[in-house]
């Protein structure tokens, strides 16, 4: 690139790892905070920029910190695993928005032909174990000996 | 360790015999043996509920009020520092949870009628007895009479006065016109230091503005020529609220008090040696408090451990012991600039509310318990404060009554009563200062500030 000078055009372009990723907080968090598993470079600003110029999403304030991976646990060689540590950014929307984070795996639905088919499955099931036990007289005990 | 140490103490001395038990169960007094209660010193519920009740009775029973006010606070763990001025987002509404706070906008109808009193007092500037006496009496008899002592504070003033009964308007426009340009004109200082520009012209201009109407209304007021201004006093309150589960450490998975302290530093105060009056009866219900299901540390609000101090600005045995009004000043870092900067016009009002709740919450909060009430004891009658809030140019107006101390998770229970908060919006007290003169001068403001300098009780 042609060398910068202050009030020149930004013909240099930057391609940092930014990448954002929604996550369901683990403790209940206000209407209005939504918490992100952020890249370790991005800050408070950067997060701002990012959410309101790529997404259009009105922020009001961003808080950030980083969570350390764990070290504690060991492979079969008996060498420390670590996990990888992340950031983590609550961010507050702004203009009164609210966010829940959504169910992705809701209960399904079961129809009436699967239903019937597990009745008879279990029923058959039973029969079959009834069979296979012995003469509640002989407490269970086979008859192919004795008198 | 369940029992705490403050509580533990006793246990381990000489007198711990000597002690009154309490829920002794009836016994006829010819019984041989001694009554069958609890253990105070076994991990069970029961014994946890003796020496809660041991620790209350000891704090019913403390000699004097610094005795009391010690072994209030004096179990140290980690609490919830509340700061009143805060760059948090819809502070206002989570402090009124904390607090138990019911907010009413606009000021209480008992200084709307001093408004009305005033400019029918005010508009005459001269001197004139028998016009006056004519102006005053149909807005006397407009202005509703219920527990108002504005008419009564317009009438004593006259005969007792006699020769200027109606505030001269122009007087004090010129007042804190003189204040204002000797401070950002006449005055010639070097450049503000970074972020310190509010301590460089607000917060002498505010200084002097408050103290040199304080003289000037003192003639009309006789409370505040009893008064004691204070200089960047300091004001604490710590307090109990709510409970919840012990997350991590040594005692973890145990219930406990959410505990709380504000370390508010206002600009001025005015403390005084008789109540104000109480605006609406104890019981009443003016609003909702809102319930936030949240934990505090999602405002976001943080934990420290530190002394619990509980303070109005002067130690206990000053005969000051009551709160008249507070002026706080906004610091640098929250500024209207910077809201606007952010897109957070909105916020600019919360913090003006958060700030004038808090504040007060804590300052009359301290008051009562200088009177000797408590959680446990809960106050007998209101405590009332008023407060300022500028930033130099733009002033809001709040008013608090405590009606109820009871705020920890038994007593709040059957506890229908609810502090209440009156409060204005911001609104400017001139437009722009220049070339040795103010421009757009709001007499409202000034008037309003006059009328809470002059608020005192009916028998003064």
């Amino acid at each position: 690139y042609p060398l910068f000078q202050l009030g020149g055009p930004q013909l240099r372009i930057f391609r940092p790892n930014f990448f954002m990723l929604a996550v369901r907080p683990g403790v209940p968090q206000p209407e209005d905070t939504v918490q992100f598993r952020v890249s370790m470079e991005m800050t408070k600003v950067d997060i701002k920029n990012y959410l309101e110029k790529i997404y259009n999403v009105p922020v009001a304030a961003v808080r950030t910190r980083i969570q350390h991976g764990a070290n504690n646990k060991r492979n079969h060689r008996n060498q420390r695993e670590k996990k990888p540590d992340y950031k983590v950014a609550y961010v507050q929307l702004g203009q009164g928005q609210t966010f829940q984070f959504p169910n992705l795996f809701p209960e399904k639905e079961q129809d009436t032909e699967t239903r019937s088919f597990e009745d008879f499955k279990n029923k058959y099931m039973e029969r079959e174990k009834q069979r296979q036990k012995g003469d509640p007289r002989r407490d269970g005990v086979p008859d192919w000996f004795g008198l | 360790m369940a029992a705490s140490r403050g509580r533990r103490l006793l246990w381990h001395g000489r007198c711990w015999f000597s002690q009154t038990e309490s829920a002794v169960p009836p016994q006829p007094p010819d019984s041989l043996y001694p009554p069958i209660v609890a253990s105070a010193t076994a991990k069970s519920k029961a014994a946890k509920r003796r020496r809660l009740e041991h620790f209350r009775q000891r704090v019913h029973a403390a000699a004097s009020i610094e005795e009391k006010l010690r072994l209030y606070g004096q179990l140290q763990r980690p609490k919830y520092m509340v700061y009143p001025q805060t760059f948090a987002l819809n502070a206002d509404r989570w402090y009124r949870s904390f607090t138990k706070t019911v907010f009413v906008p606009g000021l209480p109808p008992r200084a709307a009628s001093a408004a009305a009193k005033a400019p029918g007092t005010v508009v005459p500037e001269a001197a004139k007895t028998p016009e006056g006496a004519a102006g005053v009496a149909p807005e006397a008899a407009k202005a509703p009479e219920p527990g108002t002592e504005a008419p009564g504070a317009a009438k004593t003033p006259e005969p007792a006065a006699g020769t200027a009964p109606y505030l001269d308007v122009g007087e004090l426009r010129s007042l804190a016109c003189d204040a204002l340009l000797q401070e950002s004109f006449y005055q010639n200082k070097k450049r503000p230091f970074l972020y310190r520009d509010q301590d460089h012209t607000p917060g002498p201009f505010l200084t002097q503005l408050v103290s040199t109407l304080a003289a000037l209304l003192s003639g009309r007021n006789p409370l505040l020529a009893a008064s004691s201004l204070d200089l960047k006093p300091e004001v604490n309150y710590y307090w109990h609220h709510g409970e919840e589960i012990v997350v991590h450490g040594h005692r973890k998975g145990r219930v406990d008090p959410v505990r709380f302290q504000i370390d508010d530093n206002p600009h001025l105060q005015i403390r005084v040696p008789k109540q104000l009056p109480e605006i609406v009866p104890l019981e009443s219900d003016l609003g909702d408090v809102p319930i936030i299901e949240h934990k505090p540390s999602k405002l976001p609000l943080f934990k420290k451990q530190y002394e619990n101090k509980v303070f109005i600005g002067s130690k206990v045995a000053d005969p000051c012991c009551y709160g008249h009004t507070q002026f706080h000043l906004i610091p640098d870092k929250l500024k209207r600039e910077r809201f606007v900067r952010a897109h957070l016009e909105d916020q600019i009002e919360v913090l003006y509310r958060a700030n004038g709740i808090a504040s007060l919450f804590a300052w009359t909060a301290a008051q009562a318990m200088y009177q000797g009430f408590w959680n446990e004891a809960d106050v007998t009658r209101p405590f009332v404060s008023q407060a300022v809030v500028t930033d130099g140019k733009y002033f809001a107006f709040f008013c608090y009554q405590l009606n109820t101390l009871a705020l920890t998770a038994e007593t709040i229970q059957n506890n229908p009563r609810k502090n209440i908060c009156w409060g204005t919006d911001s609104k400017p007290l001139y437009d722009v200062v220049e070339d040795g003169s103010v421009k757009g001068f709001n007499d409202e403001v000034l008037l309003q500030l006059v009328r809470f300098l002059l608020n005192r009780p009916k028998e003064v």
